[in-house]
């Protein structure tokens, strides 16, 4: 549906079209990233020249350096909004991480990443949220994991009364989960 | 690096709340992975108003006041709140400003609401900008720096105080050793 970025280089996305008949949608996408978001390695790339109103649907990683208005659902997928991204929307997905802007409600099936140049204004729910220090947040966080799962329709990994948080280290950032209960049953 | 300092009666109101029951807690203070850790351990949803940087528009007395002060607020929900943590934004507010924004508090709170806040009390200047605290595992507070700049502190006292926060009564209130008043208010 969306581009495919190069799985190569160690961005994990590209302004190249894609191979095949995929739709060259993106195009500026940056080279620099910041690092560790999971699965946006050779996830779909709207590059930061593309706008889109409306839905937005897939069953693949998604990256988003442009502009999105609307709404977003990658259930079964990971959603990174890239330092690039701005996005107005309610955003469904089963991972989610945030460098960019994020106006709207968003709901992660199993986390939800807000890195520490981001800037999100809405609600997050998630079975595990995570801030970190220097990101700009206006809104509410869910953490009751029951309201959680209902939130999710029964999808979120989530146990029946929360557990206290551990302090994990990402990118030589400090990154507080803020509910470790899905990582715990994972394991 | 500045030392964490006991705050009694913000260790009350976390340890109040109940962590088998739901609650909601509304901080009035920017987004912080630590704040966060601390309400995962409850069935909590944190709500992150972050308005220091519009303080300055509850600057001028006017009959709008209190839809100003709204307008700082996150985007009101249908379940009222338990807890309100003020920091020591009210420093920064005029008397007038405080009663318009405690209205607004109240239209949110259920009946009992905790109101926390710290007050400038034995210094006659404040920092130019509201402080970031940062709740410690301990449940005490560290105050980070904020701009070395100062300003004349109001040093409201607890009659004028109580006087602008109308519908609330004072729990209790604490002198601390830092030369802030720590007052506990209840709706």
């Amino acid at each position: 549906m969306f581009e495919r970025g190069k799985k190569d280089g160690p961005e994990g996305y590209s302004n190249e079209a894609a191979p095949g008949n995929s739709p060259q949608w993106a195009g500026n996408a940056p080279k620099s990233q910041s690092s560790g978001n999971p699965g946006s390695q050779g996830a779909a790339v709207i590059g930061r020249s593309i706008r889109i109103d409306g839905d937005l649907q897939g069953e693949e990683d998604l990256r988003i350096e442009g502009d999105v208005n609307g709404k977003i659902q990658l259930r079964n997928s990971t959603l990174t909004i890239g330092s690039e991204g701005k996005v107005r929307a309610s955003v469904y997905a089963k991972s989610v991480a945030v460098d960019g802007y994020v106006e709207g409600d968003v709901f992660g099936a199993e986390n939800i990443i807000v890195r520490k140049n981001a800037q999100v204004q809405g609600n997050m729910t998630a079975p595990r949220v995570s801030l970190e220090d220097g990101a700009k947040f206006k809104g509410s966080i869910e953490m009751d994991p029951d309201a959680v799962n209902a939130a999710m329709g029964g999808a979120a990994k989530t146990p029946s009364k929360p557990t206290p948080v551990e302090k994990t280290a990402a990118s030589n950032d400090k990154v507080i989960a803020a509910s470790e209960a899905a990582a715990r049953k994972a394991r | 690096m500045p030392e964490a300092f006991n705050a009694p009666l913000f260790r009350k109101a976390v340890e109040q709340l109940d962590q088998e029951r739901r609650c909601v807690v509304l901080d009035l203070g920017a987004a912080h992975t630590d704040t966060i850790a601390l309400f995962s351990e409850y069935r909590c949803r944190l709500e992150i108003a972050d308005i220091a940087d519009g303080l300055g528009s509850l600057a001028e007395i006017t009959d709008d006041l209190e839809q100003r002060a709204e307008a700082l607020l996150p985007r009101a929900q249908q379940e009222p709140a338990d807890l309100v943590l003020c920091w020591d934004l009210l420093n920064y507010l005029s008397l007038p400003a405080i009663r318009a924004l405690s209205k607004r508090l109240s239209a949110r709170g259920r009946p009992g609401m905790q109101l926390h806040c710290l007050i400038v009390y034995a210094a006659t200047n404040m920092p130019v900008t509201p402080c970031p605290f940062i709740p410690q595992p301990d449940r005490s507070l560290l105050q980070l720096a904020a701009d070395p700049n100062e300003i004349q502190a109001p040093r409201y006292s607890p009659e004028a105080l109580g006087d602008a926060l109308l519908g609330y009564t004072v729990d209790r209130a604490m002198l601390l050793g830092n030369g802030m008043q720590e007052f506990l208010f209840r709706l």
